[in-house]
C-alpha cells in the first residue's frame, strides 16, 4: 500500500508494505473559548503516517499545536470544549468519534503517553511499582495483583530502577529516574504506539542523553512506533527517523530528519534550525530568527581586559542550608549548597556560570544579588565588602545589580501593567519626575523591541518572549552595572531564545553592562559568554576563557558535560 | 513516618500543657472570687476564708498548678465546703463545689450526648459536604453546580437557632415526621437513640456542611487539572474512576484538616444546638457552669474542649501525612 501524504518530500519507505501503525488524515482540532470568544483552531488539516518501529519527530514552538496532536490520538481532550474532525486510525481502527470504552482500551494498552514532567505526571501518592502494576492490571483484567507487581518490578529493573526502590514514591527519585519510570510505565503493555511529549525537556543535558538513549533502546527492542513531540531540534536530530515541522497548527514541511536539518526547504524551518545553537556555531553572532532568517547585523568582537578593579570578587564562598532532622533531638546535617567558590567579574564582562541542577549555581548568584547571606567567605562589589551591607550600600547594590529570572510568567506581577512594573525601579532609584519616568519607560521598552503601545497592558497579554523582554527592560531601568540572569532563556522556545539572545548581545554592546549568566545550557553559554565557570555539587570545577573551556576542557566532569550536548 | 508521628505527638502535648496553664490562669483572672462563688451567697467572710483554705486557694499559685496537674495525671483528694473529703480519680479536673461532684465525673455524664451529636452531625456533614462538592466539581459551571452552591450557601447563612426552631416546628410539631429530639443511650434502645438525635444531626450537619462543600469543590477543581490525573486517564482509567482514585486523594489534605478541626470543636460542646434541642451535652454543661460562676467546672470544660481540638487536629495531620507521603518530609 502506498500512502500519499500531501507535502511529503519523499515517499516514506514502508516495511513489507504493511499498514502504518498510525495514520492521521485531515486532523483539525478546535477549542471553544469558555468565555464565549471565537473558537481557536489548534491543529488544521494535518496528515501524516507512522510505520511500525519508526520514530517521527513532531516539532514546533509553543502554541504550534504539537501537543494537541498527541492528546487527540488518545481522545484525551475535554469533549465539551473540543471539536476533533478528520481521521486518526490506529492499526486500522478509527479513533475520531470512537466511544469512551473503546478509547479506554487503547489508552495505555495499544497507545501510551509519556509526558514532559514526570514529577507532576506521576501520582505523588502511590509507589512507582504500584503505578506500573495498575497500568498492567487495567489492560490485563485476569491478572492477579502478584503477577502485576512482578511485571512492574521486571519493567522497572529493565530501565535501571533497582528492586528495593519499587515501593518508593516519585519524589524520592531524581528527575532522570522519574522519567525512566514514566517510560517503563508507558511500555508496560507493549504498546504499538508511544507518544512522548517533550520527554526530556525538564532534564539536564547529560540526563537527557541517557533518557533518550534508553528510549531508543526500548523502542528497538519492542518495535514500537514513536511520535516524539519536541520544541528542541537537538533532541529530534539524534533520535528520530523523520521530522514534521508544525507552525500555528499547520504543517510546514516534513522530511527524513537528517535531510531536514541539513537542507531545510522552508524559511521557517531554516530559522528554527539556525536558531538552535550547537557547539560548532560561531559564538557571538546574531542568530537567525523566524522574522529574520538571515540576519545582517554583526556584533563587535568582545575584548575584555584584566581590569584595575574587579566589579565582583568572590573568595572562598560557602553557603550551607539547615538540613532536615532525621529524628527529634538529633543534630541535622547541613546541606552544603556552595563550598569554597571563588569568582571574578570585570566591568562589562559576561561570565557564564554553568552546572546541572543542584550544583549551587543559583545559590551563588543569589548571594551576589544580596538575596542570600553566605555562611562564610568574602564577597565584594566594586571593592566594597557586601556580606554585611549597611543601608546605603544595600541601596546602591539594589540599584547597580539587577536580576532577570528564568520564568517570565512567574516573575512579573500579573496585576500590574507594564508601565507600573517599569515605574517602580525608576521611582526608587532615580530622581526623575513622573512624566520623565514615563518617557524613560517608553525608551526602555523601545530598547527591548517593544513600544509605547505596550505600556498599559498586563503581563498575560504578552507572549513568553515578550514577557522576558519586559523583565529585561525592568532590569535595565536603574541603569545597572551588573545583570544577574538566572536561566533567562531556558523557558523559551529556540526561536524566541534566539531573539532574546540577540537582544542581550545588542544591549551588552550598547550599554557595556556586565552579566553573570547562569545556565545549564552549554551551547547558549558558549554563544553568549566571555568567560565560563563550571560548578558541580557546590564546588567550582573549572573557570576559564570560553574558547579554552570549550576547546580543551581541563576536567573529566566538563568533558562529560560537553559530550552530552547533541 | 515514625519520626513524623513522634514529632507531631510532642507538639500536641506541648500545646496541651500551654492550654492547661492558660485555663488555670483564667481561673484567677475571672472577676469572681472562686471561694465566694463556691460557698454561696449566704456565707459570711469567715466561712469564705475556710472555704478558701479547703480549696487550697491560700497556697502559692505554682503549688496550686502543680496540685492540679498531679490531679490530672494521678488523681487527688479534695475537701468539699462541708468538710467531707472526696477522692477525685485521674484525670481529675478539679471539683465543682456547686454540684458537689468532681468536674471530670460531671463531664463524663454529659459526654455521651455530645459524642452522639458529633458523630451523627459529622456523618451528615461529610455526606452532604463531600457529595455536593464532588457533584459540583464534576458539573463545574453548569446549572447543577450553581444550584448546589446556592443550597450550601443557604446553610452557611442561616443561624442554627433559627433553622433549628423552624425545622423542629415543621418536622416535629406540625407534621410529626420526626420524633421530638431527645437523648436515649444507644445501648438501651438504638432506634430511639437514632430517632431522637436525627433532627439535631441533620440541622447541625447541614449548617456546617457549607464550608466543607465549598472547600471540597474548589479543591477538587484544582486537583482535576493536575497532570497525574491526566496520566491516570492516559493509562486507560475512566473519568470517574480517575477522579475517585487520584483527584480525591490529591484534594483530601485540606478537607481532612478541616474535618479534624470541626470534630474537635463539636466535641468541645455545641452550645446552641444542645440548647435549641434540649440536649444535655457538654456545651450546655459549660454554659450552665459559666452562668453559675462554677469556675472549676468552666476550667474543666475549657480544658476538655482544648484536648479534643488538639487531639483531632493532630489526628488530621497524621491522616494527611499518611495520605500524602511528601508531607512527612516537612
Amino acid at each position: 500500500m502506498k500512502t500519499d501524504v500531501p507535502g511529503d518530500r519523499v515517499s516514506v519507505p514502508r516495511t513489507d508494505g504493511a499498514e502504518p501503525v498510525l495514520s492521521v488524515r485531515d486532523l483539525t482540532v478546535t477549542f471553544a473559548d469558555p468565555r464565549g470568544g471565537a473558537p481557536v483552531t489548534a491543529v488544521r488539516d494535518l496528515s501524516f503516517d507512522l510505520a511500525a518501529g519508526e520514530v517521527l519527530g513532531l516539532v514546533g514552538e509553543s502554541g504550534s499545536g504539537k501537543s494537541t496532536v498527541g492528546l487527540a490520538v488518545l481522545g484525551l481532550h475535554d469533549p465539551r470544549t473540543t471539536t476533533v474532525t478528520g481521521s486518526i486510525r490506529l492499526g486500522g481502527q478509527e479513533l475520531v468519534g470512537a466511544g469512551e470504552s473503546a478509547l479506554r482500551e487503547i489508552r495505555g494498552g495499544r497507545a501510551a503517553l509519556v509526558f514532559q514532567d514526570a514529577l507532576t505526571s506521576l501520582s505523588p501518592f502511590h509507589g512507582v511499582g504500584a503505578q506500573l502494576a495498575e497500568m498492567y492490571r487495567l489492560h490485563h483484567p485476569g491478572a492477579t495483583r502478584a503477577e502485576a507487581r512482578r511485571r512492574a518490578a521486571e519493567m522497572l529493573d529493565r530501565v535501571g530502577i533497582p528492586a528495593d526502590r519499587v515501593r518508593d514514591h516519585p519524589h524520592r527519585f531524581s528527575g532522570g529516574m522519574r522519567q525512566r519510570v514514566m517510560i517503563a510505565m508507558a511500555l508496560m503493555n507493549d504498546p504499538r504506539l508511544l507518544i512522548a511529549d517533550e520527554p526530556t525537556t525538564a532534564l539536564d543535558a547529560r540526563v537527557q542523553r541517557q533518557v533518550l538513549d534508553l528510549l531508543g533502546e526500548l523502542q528497538r527492542e519492542h518495535g514500537t512506533a514513536v511520535l516524539l513531540v519536541s520544541h528542541d531540534l537537538g533532541v529530534v536530530a539524534g533520535t528520530t527517523d523523520r521530522t514534521l515541522v508544525l507552525r500555528g497548527g499547520v504543517r510546514v514541511e516534513s522530511a527524513p530528519t537528517a535531510e531536514l536539518l541539513a537542507a531545510p526547504r522552508e524559511p521557517y524551518t531554516r530559522a528554527l534550525v539556525g536558531a538552535a545553537l550547537r557547539l560548532d556555531s560561531a559564538p557571538g553572532t546574531a542568530l537567525p530568527t523566524v522574522d529574520d532568517p538571515s540576519p545582517a547585523r554583526t556584533f563587535r568582537p568582545r575584548v575584555v581586559e584584566r581590569p584595575e578593579r574587579w566589579l565582583v570578587e568572590v573568595d572562598d564562598l560557602t553557603v550551607h542550608f539547615p538540613g532536615r532532622r532525621r529524628f527529634p533531638g538529633l543534630r541535622a546535617e547541613p546541606v552544603r549548597a556552595v563550598e569554597g567558590v571563588g569568582l571574578r567579574i570585570a566591568p562589562g564582562e559576561t561570565v557564564g556560570l554553568v552546572g546541572e541542577s543542584g550544583s549551587g549555581k543559583s545559590t551563588t548568584s543569589r548571594v551576589l544579588a544580596g538575596l542570600q547571606r553566605p555562611t562564610s567567605g568574602r564577597v565584594s562589589y566594586d571593592g566594597q565588602d557586601v556580606t554585611n551591607p549597611d543601608r546605603e550600600l544595600r541601596r546602591r547594590l539594589s540599584r547597580e545589580i539587577q536580576l532577570v529570572f528564568q520564568d517570565p510568567y512567574a516573575s512579573l506581577n500579573p496585576r500590574r501593567t507594564v508601565a507600573q512594573t517599569l515605574d517602580t525601579p525608576l521611582r526608587l532609584h532615580t530622581p526623575l519626575t513622573a512624566p520623565e519616568r514615563r518617557e524613560r519607560a517608553v525608551e526602555l521598552l523601545e530598547q527591548v523591541g517593544l513600544d509605547a503601545g505596550h505600556l498599559h497592558r498586563y503581563p498575560h497579554e504578552f507572549s513568553g518572549g515578550q514577557r522576558q523582554r519586559i523583565g529585561i527592560a525592568r532590569a535595565l531601568a536603574p541603569q545597572p552595572r551588573l545583570i544577574i540572569a538566572d536561566e533567562p532563556v531556558s523557558a523559551l522556545d529556540v526561536s524566541v531564545q534566539a531573539q532574546v539572545l540577540n537582544l542581550l548581545m545588542e544591549l551588552r554592546e550598547r550599554l557595556a553592562v556586565a552579566f553573570l549568566f547562569v545556565s545549564h545550557d552549554l551551547a547558549v553559554v558558549r554563544h553568549f559568554c566571555d568567560r565560563v565557570a563550571v560548578m558541580h555539587r557546590g564546588r567550582l570545577v573549572e573557570s576559564t576563557d570560553r574558547d579554552r573551556l570549550f576547546g580543551a576542557p581541563h576536567t573529566e566532569y566538563t568533558r562529560g558535560l560537553l559530550a552530552a550536548v547533541h | 513516618m515514625l519520626s513524623f508521628v513522634l514529632r507531631r505527638t510532642a507538639q500536641a502535648l506541648a500545646v496541651l500543657v500551654a492550654v492547661s496553664a492558660a485555663a488555670f490562669a483564667l481561673f484567677y483572672a475571672a472577676p469572681a472570687d472562686p471561694a465566694r462563688a463556691a460557698c454561696g451567697p449566704r456565707c459570711d467572710s469567715g466561712q469564705v476564708a475556710a472555704v478558701r483554705q479547703s480549696m487550697g486557694l491560700d497556697q502559692p499559685l505554682a503549688a496550686q498548678y502543680t496540685d492540679y496537674l498531679t490531679g490530672v495525671l494521678a488523681g487527688r483528694d479534695i475537701d468539699d465546703v462541708d468538710g467531707s473529703t472526696i477522692h477525685c480519680d485521674a484525670p481529675c479536673l478539679g471539683y465543682s463545689y456547686r454540684l458537689h461532684q468532681p468536674v471530670s465525673e460531671a463531664l463524663a455524664d454529659h459526654l455521651p450526648v455530645t459524642f452522639s451529636l458529633t458523630a451523627g452531625a459529622l456523618a451528615v456533614l461529610l455526606v452532604l459536604g463531600l457529595g455536593t462538592g464532588f457533584v459540583s466539581a464534576l458539573r463545574h459551571g453548569r446549572r447543577t453546580d450553581r444550584l448546589l452552591s446556592g443550597f450550601t450557601l443557604v446553610g452557611a447563612s442561616v443561624q442554627i437557632y433559627f433553622l433549628g426552631y423552624i425545622a423542629q416546628w415543621v418536622l416535629v410539631y406540625s407534621t410529626g415526621l420526626l420524633p421530638l429530639p431527645s437523648y436515649t443511650p444507644p445501648a438501651e434502645d438504638p432506634a430511639a437513640w437514632a430517632g431522637g438525635m436525627l433532627l439535631p444531626w441533620l440541622v447541625l450537619g447541614f449548617v456546617n456542611s457549607a464550608v466543607f462543600a465549598r472547600l471540597s469543590r474548589s479543591q477538587l477543581l484544582e486537583t482535576m487539572n493536575e497532570e497525574y490525573v491526566r496520566t491516570a486517564r492516559a493509562k486507560g482509567l475512566g473519568r470517574l474512576r480517575a477522579h475517585l482514585k487520584y483527584t480525591s486523594r490529591g484534594a483530601a489534605g485540606p478537607l481532612v484538616q478541616l474535618l479534624g478541626l470541626e470534630a474537635g470543636a463539636l466535641l468541645g460542646g455545641a452550645v446552641i444546638t444542645e440548647t435549641v434541642f434540649g440536649l444535655n451535652g457538654v456545651g450546655r454543661f459549660a454554659a450552665q457552669a459559666v452562668a453559675g460562676q462554677d469556675l472549676p467546672a468552666v476550667v474543666g470544660a475549657v480544658l476538655l474542649a482544648a484536648c479534643f481540638v488538639v487531639l483531632f487536629v493532630a489526628l488530621a495531620d497524621l491522616a494527611v501525612a499518611w495520605l500524602d507521603p511528601r508531607v512527612r518530609l516537612s
